[in-house]
């Protein structure tokens, strides 16, 4: 029986030791090699000083070394933090001192850019580096990931955790502040690739496409599915559409999980996605958003003998719902039903479970439910409640996720998103929280006011809008203002659209108001 | 102003103005634009729309390739290897 996620890499190995495991460009790894490079991850970890528990973070490109890192930290007993490899060193940084990270997987390159933010306190007490690249000037103990070291067997490392104990934490943003972190246990990641290798039917001859980053909970179940089935990941970056096409058909990809905006580029008529008759394709998926319905019925068209899953989930809760590809015609709309041992509950501002119809927030319980937020019990207990309808005798042990999003159920029980409870933007599957935004728009020094909102957007879901009131006797055009943004934000935070107002309209209690900038956007 | 500094201006202009970051941070014309993310799939997808329209040419999706798009300098190299007889902006009289 498998219990943490290394053993079911140990598992796989096992059954499996010669069988295609990895694929990166044109690194291959068999099961026993993706092992080998683990367990020499772990072993420098564990000299290196990391103690059981300790959080390791890893800031790397999507790559083969970022799967050894990370069943590594695992092996090691330690708590992996994939770090979007989008997000600049500031934002990095946050995560690191957040956490109180131990140690740091990096590349040379990306030591240098955060070498600022580590001037200042930090907790991080050594680093990996992967790469050979140009040294950088860090004052912190610098172990090389490829130096060999005496490789310990699989049973002989650290292996005193249980199933309860935190696996990982991912990073994610709300509707208020800094990014969060999420706390994901062993036992959830496990029952999460279960629960998804069982509804899309994973099994060891799949070769599954990985573009999604790991930072992201659909990205980290992909992985998790392929070894725990012990089939085969191809882990690639892409930005032609081209490039996606030929290594489904290079690879004999059989499974794709993407976002809207992968689905939008695929299907554009350049990508002349029908004439791709060799694809082996069995499923894809998409998550972070809904798919606009004339790309669905492009992949439809384009993809007429894959099975195409409707997925919704939540970092707090991992996985929640998927629409059954059969269901497709009947409902192109719909988010689905609970993903199996899971309930969902659409819940009403009485606490009331919701008719059919009525629009409610959507309430997840299951073996998925995360820990919480990394340090933040308030949050947490905002989010993670008692289930509300069981006997208060049995219930109160048993979280249940409040998701923040508001949908509504159809007579047969289907579920439709709606829109968020509260201001956070999702935009081609990124969670974006307005205040981070005005935050940076604030330091420009010419703001007197700034408020962010997301616009609806066929193609990436929403995009980010923000107003802007400059101080007194300054000036300034919004492409000015969305220049200086780009040295702070990664790409997909940066406001599309600043418009400039000579004054922020206001509740009467003296609040900006964003309800009226949300509708002077809608007309 | 010769051809090739005439693409290269157009080009430009329509980064700078489609990706704030070009601007912001200070990319130069040799510098990464697809490894630093400044150019997604989406952004291609924006940017080889400008080209065909504004340098009234089609591009296949054969030549959508990295080597084709990896800086501002190799975009209008692509453009003026493309488009040898490229028209001016459009003025309307």
């Amino acid at each position: 029986m498998d219990f943490l996620i290394h053993h079911m890499l140990r598992t796989s190995t096992r059954v499996f030791p010669e069988k295609e495991a990895l694929v990166f460009g044109d690194q291959r790894f068999t099961y026993q090699g993706v092992t080998d490079h683990v367990a020499l991850v772990a072993s420098k970890l564990c000299r290196a000083g990391l103690e059981p528990g300790d959080r390791v973070g890893i800031y790397l490109e999507h790559s083969a070394d970022l799967v050894f890192s990370l069943f590594g930290i695992s092996q090691a007993g330690g708590v992996f933090v994939p770090i979007n490899p989008l997000l600049f060193p500031r934002q990095a940084f946050h995560i690191i001192n957040d956490c109180r990270m131990k140690a740091l997987i990096t590349t040379h390159a990306r030591l240098s850019s955060l070498s600022e933010c580590l001037k200042e306190e930090h907790s991080l007490k050594f680093l990996i580096v992967v790469d050979q690249g140009k040294k950088s000037s860090v004052d912190l103990p610098m172990y090389d990931a490829e130096e060999s070291c005496p490789k310990p067997s699989l049973e002989e490392t650290f292996d005193g955790r249980i199933e309860n104990d935190l696996a990982a934490i991912l990073y994610t943003s709300g509707s208020t502040g800094r990014s969060k972190g999420v706390l994901i246990s062993h036992a959830q990641l496990m029952s999460g690739t279960s629960i998804v290798s069982t509804y899309l039917d994973i099994s060891p001859s799949d070769r599954i496409l990985s573009i999604l980053p790991f930072s992201f909970d659909a990205g980290l179940n992909q992985l998790m599915c392929a070894f725990q089935m012990g089939s085969t990941l191809i882990m690639m970056t892409f930005v032609f559409a081209k490039e996606i096409l030929d290594a489904l058909e290079k690879e004999e990809v059989t499974g794709l999980a993407g976002v809207p905006t992968l689905w939008s580029v695929l299907t554009q008529p350049r990508a002349k996605l029908s004439k791709r008759t060799k694809l082996s394709l069995r499923y894809i998926t998409n998550t972070g958003g809904p798919m606009p319905q004339p790309v669905l019925q492009s992949l439809r068209e384009g993809l007429p003998q894959t099975k195409i899953f409707l997925m919704y989930g939540l970092t707090e809760a991992f996985r929640s719902t998927f629409l059954p590809p059969e269901e497709l015609d009947r409902r192109p709309t719909s988010i689905g039903k609970a993903i199996p041992n899971t309930e969902i509950l659409v819940v009403n501002d009485h606490g009331q479970p919701c008719k059919p119809g009525e629009v409610g927030e959507l309430v997840h319980r299951g073996p998925t439910v995360s820990l919480g937020y990394w340090g933040q019990p308030e949050l947490s207990d905002q989010v993670l409640k008692p289930h509300p309808f069981l006997p208060h005798e049995i219930g109160s042990h048993e979280k249940v996720c409040y998701s923040g999003d508001l949908v509504k159920t159809d007579e047969e029980g289907y579920i439709y998103f709606v829109g968020r409870k509260d201001t956070m933007i999702k935009s081609s599957g990124f969670r974006i929280s307005p205040t981070e935004v005005e935050e940076i728009l604030f330091q420009n020094g010419t703001v007197q006011a700034a408020a962010v909102i997301g616009v609806p957007d066929p193609i990436i879901g929403q995009s980010v809008k923000a107003f802007v009131v400059p101080k007194e006797g300054q000036r300034f055009d919004g492409e000015e203002l969305r220049g200086f943004c780009s040295k702070y934000l990664p790409s997909y935070m940066i406001p599309k659209v600043i418009e400039v107002l000579e004054e922020m309209p206001k509740t009467p209690n003296g609040k900006i108001d964003y309800q009226q900038l949300r509708q002077s956007t809608e007309k | 102003m010769d051809d090739e500094h005439d693409i290269k201006f157009r080009v430009k202009q329509f980064l700078v103005k489609r990706f704030p970051q070009v601007d912001g941070r200070g990319i130069a014309d040799e510098e990464p634009l697809l490894e630093t993310g400044i150019l997604d799939s989406l952004g291609v997808l924006d940017l080889v729309g400008f080209l065909e329209q504004e340098f009234v040419c089609e591009i296949d999706d054969e030549e959508l390739l990295p080597e084709n798009f990896e800086s501002i300098d190799r975009i209008a190299d692509f453009v003026a290897r493309k488009c040898p007889n490229t028209p001016g902006p459009i003025v309307e009289p």
